[in-house]
């Protein structure tokens, strides 16, 4: 790892052994957001004095008594439509650039609650959905592997935010890939869990029955820690799962020997053909796990662009639904890209939206009966390395079937991994999708593939 | 192959949804209606009646096997 930046366990342990002041990391999270935000825009809101004093209250209660979790004392950062008691959320909206919430979303309070340091707010498209936009409040997030290019959205700063060191870890949220797909194009990790496991209660939805909050961070045992304060039964979210949650981190590190992959080949190969370097990195990582001691098989599913159909009519639905009031009397104060999907929503009819809702219990059933014997499956997150971040298709929803919509439609817990590099010198990455609740599976092999090659050794240039 | 919506439909549609557009949006999402119909077609498979939608809320014990 480069030693200026440590992951969160690498920092976790020196802090516990008193050889890293939380103090000390926070400074030099924040020495980097100076140095490296006017050109990547990954802070929307930084708190940096309020982080200092959580930091020494950190510092000063690990002193005392050890610190209570591997996150106690950690930098972290919330994407800006988690909400914060006493700091704006603005959902990167002209609609709201006065809200301040009088209560944490729970996620907040739950990485609160588990030492960290919050470092401040962070970019997003607006309302988790439709950028780049350059007519928002604030600039979109840019890429720190070359600032030309896009980070993907829409947790776009926290995948920035991430791969620059500003912050070890950080909330994303996914509704077609908002977590996956910024994690992809800024190269660190990032796991969309199973429906109801991370509680949605207050964050900005964007689409109801596809909206998950995940963690992302450098390495996938980083995820694994933050995803143990995250998980858990949320009264406040409708959605919420009431499960027993197991030990993430404990779930690492035991090999791969037996575990069965199955391939979707025909997703990137046929129904969305990826380009050579993320080809590369499938056919690579197939054979890292296949030295690994995993089975591979090959899957077959629908379409691909079933899959998207089915995911993309419901969120665009279900997003018209959560924000027809402002709609109606305000449409013009959203951004250009959300105002266009927005309109969307008047041309899907209520029988079109249930059909979609009927074909989805069909595709759950058939990727559950494709999983029966495997572990997890793997796929493509993206075709190709980032777009430039002034060449992305207005109405890319209709021109690329998505890869990360399939497991949002499903529900089912999947993963961004880096698996290499391209011609650009931009990170590629694999996707790995886990049956229900199985996210200890996932990470075990994210972890194990991490470990197995050298990806996580380089951090963008200039960082 | 879905049929083009009429501009009667298109701004009925857009009326009954409560949204003012201006005429060079409404030109730009004419071009993009033929898109939502595609995939609402693409969502319709043989299932017949009983065919029963996905629950939103949580997963059932069988799906964990």
């Amino acid at each position: 790892m480069t030693a200026a930046i440590p992951t969160i366990a690498e920092a976790a342990k020196q802090i516990a052994a008193r050889q890293l002041s939380p103090v000390e990391l926070t400074k030099a999270c924040l020495d980097r957001v100076h140095a490296l935000d006017d050109r990547l825009h990954a802070f929307v809101h930084l708190t940096g004095e309020r982080a200092l004093v959580e930091a020494r209250a950190a510092e000063a209660a690990i002193m005392a008594a050890g610190p209570k979790t591997p996150l106690h004392g950690i930098p972290i950062g919330l994407k800006d439509i988690v909400d914060t008691k006493g700091i704006p959320t603005t959902c990167q909206s002209k609609l709201l650039q006065d809200n301040i919430p009088d209560i944490d979303a729970t996620c907040a309070e739950k990485l609160a609650a588990a030492g960290s340091v919050l470092m401040g707010k962070l970019t997003t498209h607006e309302f988790a959905d439709g950028g780049p936009s350059f007519d928002l409040p604030q600039p979109p997030a840019r890429n720190p592997w070359n600032t030309d290019h896009f980070t993907a959205g829409s947790s776009s700063g926290t995948g920035a935010a991430v791969a620059a060191g500003m912050i070890l870890c950080g909330i994303g949220t996914d509704t077609g890939g908002s977590i996956r797909g910024p994690a992809a194009y800024c190269g660190v990790a990032g796991l969309k869990p199973t429906y109801g496991l991370v509680s949605r209660a207050g964050v900005a939805p964007a689409a109801f029955s596809l909206d998950h909050i995940g963690p992302m961070a450098w390495t996938a045992e980083d995820c694994a820690i933050m995803l143990q304060a995250l998980a858990g039964h949320d009264p406040r979210d409708p959605a919420s799962a009431d499960r027993a949650i197991p030990d993430y981190r404990a779930a690492l590190g035991g090999g791969l020997k037996g575990l069965k992959i199955g391939v979707i080949h025909h997703f990137h190969e046929t129904d969305h053909k990826v380009g050579a370097a993320t080809q590369r990195g499938i056919t690579a990582a197939t054979e890292t796990f296949r030295g690994l001691g995993t089975e591979i098989r090959e899957v077959q599913l629908s379409p691909l662009q079933d899959w998207h159909a089915c995911g993309s009519l419901i969120s665009i639905v279900e997003r018209a639904a959560a924000y027809e009031e402002w709609s109606r009397t305000r449409l013009h104060d959203f951004g250009e890209r959300m105002r266009t999907r927005l309109m969307l929503g008047a041309f899907v009819s209520g029988v079109d939206y249930l059909q979609a809702v009927r074909r989805r219990r069909e595709l759950r059933a058939e990727l559950k009966a494709a999983m029966a014997d495997l572990d997890v499956v793997l796929t493509a997150v993206f075709p190709n390395e980032a777009p430039k971040i002034d060449a992305l298709p207005k109405w890319d929803v209709f021109q690329q079937p998505s890869f990360m919509m399939p497991f949002n439609v499903a529900g089912y817990p999947a993963m961004s991994v880096c698996s290499g590099f391209g011609e650009r010198g931009l990170p590629v990455a694999i996707q790995l999708v886990g049956k229900p609740f199985r996210e200890a599976t996932v990470l075990r092999i994210a972890d194990a593939f991490e470990k197995a090659t050298p990806f996580r050794d380089r951090r963008p240039p200039g960082v | 192959m879905p049929i083009p919506i009429s501009d009667h439909a298109f701004e009925y549609l857009l009326a009954r949804a409560g949204l003012t557009l201006t005429d060079a949006e409404k030109a730009e999402l004419k071009t993009v209606c033929d898109g939502i119909a595609a995939m609402a077609e693409r969502v319709r498979k043989p299932r017949g009646r009983m065919a029963e939608p996905a629950l939103t809320y949580g997963f059932a014990e069988e799906d964990l096997q």
